[in-house]
């Protein structure tokens, strides 16, 4: 572990930051100084009621009602934040901490060249409008909204318009494979699509109507398509009334999304905000519900705090709409800070396009991941010769490790600036661990544990690394699963393996000094090139492939992949099939049109067997364990043991060398 | 010294990998000549180029100055197999 700090923040910068004036904050009202940041993250813990209380009143957000008490129940699973109070993420989010009609708000790039600047004003005009025009068509409380939308400020819109009336909002991406869509779509029964009717991707027009047609199709419980960019054609003649946003927009001279006195009705703050999907090793993904208080708080806590957003920031995450990033940095508008969205390839028209974005915005906060920055790394782009960087204040990564030559990357070729590696997901909207802006930076390590959140290292007793648990409740964790009446899904996927704290399902190092190291995912879920994937969806596209009887896919570290691994499938073959290179690309072809690229594996192989436990379950752990070339630690759980030499001394699985 | 690959191996090696990563036994036919460019016509964006030529360092042991990565020298099956096969490190494959 290096020694000597990456990078040191100046000190009348971090004296002059949110997170110092908040810690102030918090020494006058106990009438003591902290000693230091660890002592300040301990109180926020040990006294997480009142740390969650002052912030609630420091940050000055729009709520109604009794903060206290401010949580009820002392265990994770159960416990309720703020039950006494009512708010309006939306109406939130609008106010950007106060900010003027004037102040810039989103502005959203295209691969085509469009740009589209909003204002607050403007924005806070068009949501209440198309919000209007909504609650025409009956959308409220208790109804759930879908989108496959572009990432740009008609999806933006429209987001904060539906969830501004009560309704939950669920967004994916244009390029997602159908199967996907469906498989988390079809549970939550929504009443309204919005989409778009066509999206760009490397200077190519797709046209999305047939796959919204299959949609449609597979979705009896809508009502009303609202086509995003007046592409109606694309949606026209599926068997609903189809209307565009600025349709919406029209039916109502003023806007109506308010209650009369121009307020937005407040809900309580466990009310339904974003389902967002998780994929494990088995069954369907999980939707996740987020509530409308536990997301804005815990965001508000992130951007102002941590990351030290406000209104003279321009925060650029590069993002689609069905990343967690994406109502990450929605909220960020929240806190005053400028949103810029880009739509398509990371990749074009340039090959360095997004650091031109940077640029051309005077983006001071950009958020990207290992593999974006692997890729400049390897193609020679250093963005500090080509672009003005003036604005930038620092990078943000996620997605995930952040490794050490990344860091160095950034200083030689972008700019010595901070480097704020963050860590949390789709489970929780936020982060458990990231950045600080008073704190040093050390490469390969987020900054610190998150304000509030009693994050520990679980043991191994076995010797192995630590896993990320949460031992005390907090207001992000999500109200539950959508589907899930009795919770029983959602005790199995936090709460089952370590009862009472929330198991995260990572692999955790937490330094004395209070920086974080994450090592890697502790279950069988996948994070592969940045992107967590979950193998139950490959699984189930592999049904319809006779020639496999069954099939494993695991991580397999190779230093040369951005983010230090790739994807091994392994297969056992039907009797008499062979693993021929057919097979293998109808394979991959079937996983990149069905699921997405980012479910294509790098390496397929075909195997005898793989491992399972006495009780028959597949062993996932002891096939990665096997494919990174180790004799997994406890063979004797396996009921045949032979498998592991078999996959270790495979010769498609030889392991990568470092470059 | 390594086996030098013909033309029509190194173009099958580079078709192979294109399947193998993106178009999944569509490649020979998304290639219709070898003077065609890749960038503009989808068979490669700028994230797979970088793949490829990660891959071809490995593949022939050779490093390739990231300042020569340019259409001149790579927007096409043709431009890649010259630039390779002229590169002074190029020894083909270790046979």
């Amino acid at each position: 572990m290096s020694e000597v700090p990456f990078f040191v923040p100046d000190g009348e910068v971090a004296s002059r930051s949110r997170m110092a004036d908040f810690q102030r904050f918090c020494e006058g009202r106990l009438g003591r100084p902290f000693s230091g940041w660890l002592d300040f993250h301990a109180w926020s813990v040990r006294d997480f009621r009142v740390f969650w209380r002052w912030l609630l009143e420091w940050a000055g957000l729009d709520v109604e009602g009794e903060a206290d008490p401010v949580c009820v129940g002392d265990e994770c699973e159960r416990a309720r934040f703020f039950p006494g109070l009512r708010l309006n993420y939306a109406a939130s989010v609008l106010a950007g901490a106060g900010v003027g009609d004037d102040h810039p708000a989103v502005i959203a790039e295209d691969e085509t060249g469009r740009l589209e600047r909003l204002t607050f004003g403007d924005l806070r005009e068009r949501v209440g409008r198309v919000a209007a025009g909504l609650r025409g068509l009956g959308i409220g409380p208790g109804e759930r909204v879908v989108a496959v939308a572009r990432n740009d400020e008609r999806a933006v819109i429209a987001c904060l318009a539906a969830t501004g009336l009560g309704a939950a909002w669920s967004s994916v991406p244009p390029d997602l494979g159908s199967d996907a869509v469906l498989a988390r779509f079809r549970p939550l029964e929504p009443s309204v699509l919005f989409a778009h009717g066509h999206s760009y991707y490397q200077g190519v027009r797709r046209p999305l109507r047939e796959r919204l047609a299959g949609l449609v199709a597979a979705l009896p419980s809508l009502r009303t398509i609202v086509s995003l960019d007046g592409d109606t054609a694309a949606v026209d003649g599926l068997g609903l009334p189809v209307t565009t946003l600025a349709g919406l927009a029209s039916m109502s001279l003023r806007p109506g999304g308010q209650e009369e006195g121009g307020s937005w009705r407040r809900f309580p703050f466990d009310h339904p905000l974003f389902i967002l999907f998780s994929s494990g090793t088995t069954g369907l993904p999980k939707c996740i519900v987020h509530g409308a208080g536990g997301t804005l708080i815990e965001h508000v806590k992130e951007h102002r705090l941590h990351s030290d957003f406000g209104p003279r920031d321009t925060l650029f995450f590069h993002t689609s709409t069905g990343w967690m990033m994406w109502n990450w940095q929605l909220s960020a508008l929240a806190s005053g800070t400028t949103v810029v969205l880009w739509d398509g390839s990371a990749t074009y028209p340039e090959p360095d396009q997004l650091w031109r974005v940077v640029s051309r915005h005077r983006v001071t906060v950009f958020g990207t991941s290992p593999a974006y920055l692997q890729y400049c790394r390897d193609a020679g782009i250093s963005p500090r010769e080509r672009v003005d960087l003036a604005a930038l204040r620092a990078v943000q990564s996620t997605g995930s490790i952040l490794f050490e030559p990344l860091y160095d990357f950034v200083r030689d070729h972008v700019k010595d600036v901070l480097v704020q590696s963050i860590s949390g997901g789709t489970d929780i909207i936020g982060c458990f661990v990231l950045g600080h802006p008073g704190l040093p930076v050390w490469r390969g390590e987020s900054q610190c544990v998150s304000l509030g959140l009693d994050v520990r290292e679980q043991r191994d007793p076995a010797g192995g690394p630590a896993e990320l648990v949460c031992a005390n409740p907090f207001p992000s964790r999500p109200v539950g699963f959508f589907g899930d009446p009795d919770g029983s899904r959602f005790h199995e996927a936090y709460f089952a393996k370590n009862p009472g704290v929330w198991t995260h399902g990572d692999f955790v190092r937490i330094h004395p000094r209070g920086s974080v190291r994450i090592l890697g995912r502790s279950d069988g879920v996948l994070n592969v090139r940045g992107i967590r994937i979950g193998p139950a969806e490959i699984y189930a596209i592999l049904q319809d492939f006779p020639e496999i009887k069954n099939a494993l896919a695991v991580e397999q570290e190779d230093p040369r992949s951005p983010g230090g691994s790739r994807l091994v499938l392994l297969v056992v073959l039907a009797p008499r099939a062979v693993l021929d290179r057919p097979l293998t690309l109808r394979i991959k072809k079937a996983l990149a049109q069905r699921a997405s690229m980012n479910h294509v594996p790098d390496v397929v192989a075909d195997v005898p067997d793989l491992p399972v436990t006495h009780s028959g379950k597949l062993s996932e752990r002891a096939a990665r364990e096997a494919a990174n070339g180790r004799v997994p630690a406890n063979l004797a759980a396996l009921r045949n043991p032979e498998c592991i030499e078999a996959i270790r001394s495979h010769p498609a699985l030889a392991r990568p060398r470092p470059g | 010294m390594g086996k030098h690959l013909t033309y029509d191996e190194l173009r099958q090696l580079i078709l192979d990998w294109l399947d193998d990563h993106y178009h999944f036994g569509d490649a020979a036919t998304l290639v219709r000549n070898d003077d065609m460019s890749f960038l503009d016509n989808g068979v490669l964006n700028s994230l797979g180029f970088v793949a490829l030529i990660v891959y071809l360092e490995d593949l022939f042991r050779i490093t390739i100055d990231r300042k020569a990565l340019s259409r001149e020298n790579f927007d096409s099956m043709r431009k890649i197999i010259t630039y390779v096969t002229n590169h002074p490190q190029y020894q083909g494959v270790a046979s």
